[in-house]
């Protein structure tokens, strides 16, 4: 929690840099009668960027929603399998705390309609009661919208409903809504594909400075982004993982023919 | 084709308010015959137009408060209608949503639950119900368990209230005769609640997933995504909702007939109570002509007042 020192933050204990890997062993998800996951295991190192890709309906964006259990909002998905966060199952524990933990963005900036900017970031805060009073709940929110840059955008008009933010803005919004907890694990669904090279490139450097404190699953179907700020890449095909590997070592020596006509733009 | 669908809202409207409002402005009578009552005014051209208005308003006053005719009056006001139907409407609409939001919710947004599909199925069959079997059953409700109420609950509840709070209570909560305005107000609640239900379900059912994901993903507990966060997502869907379920009901007539009976006095609210539709239907039939007019009077009265619900509604939904 934050301590106000005059007018310097110092952050106790959410700082430190996360240690949370991820292990996801033999998942499975069905939405009905299609199957989306068959069989997935990989292991996702702290502190680092890992790149999902792969084309579309390949089962990417359903790893994310199975990382936080929001793929339990949908009805007719059933999930089998296991993963482990910082060794714990994640099925076991409450979800309320793996969602503090493990937080989203997506692909569409989706802020909550109706909010200002400033309670965009502060609803989250507010309704898990992370912060005790108006001045902490400030702090936290000025902190995030600072984190995702967008603070200079927005400090004068945080009252301003955020459907009026343009779409890159709204993005950053929703990184910065998702930053506010402060989370070991920033999960991102093609946050950039909707958005412009100009903010395309901020959101990138911005998750090159944010994989310092937290470990950051990537989905993106544009392979030169993965190459651009991943550390390991996983490359899946129809549910399952082809090939996984430092970055460097997949894009430039393809083991499988699959992941080569992929990451050369022969395969979408 | 265009102005069939036009034509009978028109025709109805012009129809009662034409006449209901010459009954009406014929009640208000001049308001001179107000005016006379003061002090002659020294200043009577400077202030003329202001005691003209403070006449009007006085005589609209008399009208809104004054008991309704019997076969012979010759001034007659609403008064006792327009009190039992805004407290009925007001009671009816405040359960109704109370107890309508929570089942939309459930069934626009619990889709994992099997029985959310009985209740949708349940609440779109009830919404399209004949009213008067929902006062039939209030009635019957009532019948059976109003004698067992009023001894052990409502009789010593009224009477350490009356204790502590002086004898005006007992006008709202105190042992209930066979006919009040709690079960006519329980009756308008149930036609309210089904209404009130669809539009919330189907509200909620039209925020598109990508929103869904964004409030569970930082809301904690389910329940305060659906009632928090997604709420906000909603609420000017809900507000209509629930502005124009209270138009319907205040204009409900069927449901009131075995629950609140009518009434042509001021009563309390545990007795048989008056209310505009009733006096409409009873008025309007009878052959003394200052009788139906008063019928006409109070209809454009309840016109006024649903179609001032409809425009609050339509401005709440359009606003930003």
């Amino acid at each position: 929690m934050g301590k106000v020192v005059g007018e310097t933050e110092v952050m106790v204990g959410s700082m430190t840099s996360s240690k949370s890997g991820v292990v996801i062993k033999n998942l499975e998800v069905a939405f009905g009668s299609l199957e989306v996951l068959r069989g997935v295991n990989l292991e996702i190192s702290p502190n680092t960027i890992t790149a999902l890709m792969g084309p579309s309906g390949s089962g990417k964006s359903t790893i994310l929603r199975v990382l936080n259990r929001l793929i339990e909002i949908y009805p007719d998905a059933r999930v089998k399998g296991d993963v482990l966060l910082d060794g714990r199952s994640i099925f076991e524990m409450d979800v309320v705390e793996l969602r503090k933990r493990v937080q989203m963005i997506f692909q569409i900036p989706n802020p909550i309609p109706n909010l200002s900017i400033f309670e965009n970031v502060a609803l989250g805060l507010k309704l898990n009661r992370l912060v005790n009073g108006r001045r902490e709940l400030f702090q936290r929110v000025k902190q995030a919208l600072e984190k995702a840059q967008l603070w200079d955008e927005v400090k004068d008009r945080l009252n301003a409903p955020a459907g009026k933010l343009s779409g890159g803005q709204q993005q950053r919004l929703c990184i910065a809504r998702a930053l506010a907890f402060n989370p070991e694990v920033l999960l991102a669904d093609e946050p950039t594909a909707n958005l412009d090279p100009e903010n395309t490139a901020k959101i990138e450097a911005l998750f090159l400075e944010l994989k310092k404190e937290m470990t950051i699953v990537l989905v993106t179907h544009y392979p030169p982004q993965a190459a651009r700020i991943s550390d390991y890449v996983a490359f899946l095909y129809k549910g399952q993982i082809v090939e996984t590997g430092p970055t460097k070592e997949v894009f430039t020596n393809p083991k499988h023919e699959l992941t080569e006509k992929y990451v050369t733009g022969r395969l979408y | 084709m265009g102005v069939l669908a036009v034509l009978p809202l028109f025709l109805i409207i012009g129809d009662v308010m034409f006449k209901g409002v010459s009954a009406i402005v014929k009640q208000l009578g001049s308001p001179w015959e107000f005016l006379a009552w003061l002090p002659p005014d020294p200043l009577a051209d400077r202030w003329g137009v202001g005691r003209l208005l403070v006449g009007t308003l006085y005589s609209l006053w008399e009208f809104l408060t004054r008991l309704p005719p019997d076969p012979f009056a010759d001034r007659w006001g609403i008064g006792p209608l327009l009190v039992g139907t805004l407290y009925m409407t007001a009671l009816g609409a405040v359960v109704g949503f109370i107890v309508g939001f929570p089942i939309g919710v459930y069934i626009g947004e619990m889709r994992k639950e099997a029985f959310a599909n009985v209740a949708r199925a349940s609440v779109n069959v009830l919404v399209e119900f004949p009213t008067i079997t929902i006062g039939l059953f209030v009635y019957a409700v009532f019948v059976f368990v109003i004698e067992d109420l009023n001894r052990t609950l409502l009789s010593p509840l009224s009477e350490w209230l009356t204790s502590a709070l002086g004898d005006g209570v007992g006008q709202f909560i105190g042992p209930l005769g066979g006919y009040n305005a709690y079960a006519g107000a329980l009756a308008l609640s149930i036609i309210m609640i089904p209404y009130v239900a669809l539009v919330t379900a189907s509200a909620y059912a039209s925020i598109p997933d990508s929103i869904r994901e964004a409030a569970y993903s930082i809301s904690g507990r389910e329940f305060k995504a659906m009632f928090i966060v997604l709420r906000k997502a909603v609420s000017r869907a809900v507000l209509t909702a629930a502005l124009l379920g209270t138009a319907k009901i205040a204009g409900e007539t069927a449901p009131l007939l075995f629950t609140a009976l009518g009434n042509i006095y001021y009563a309390p609210f545990t007795q048989a109570t008056a209310a505009i539709p009733l006096w409409i239907w009873y008025a309007a039939q009878t052959p003394y002509d200052v009788q139906i007019e008063s019928a006409y009077g109070a209809a454009a009265v309840l016109l006024v007042i649903v179609l001032t619900l409809f425009a609050v509604a339509k401005l709440a939904a359009q606003k930003r």
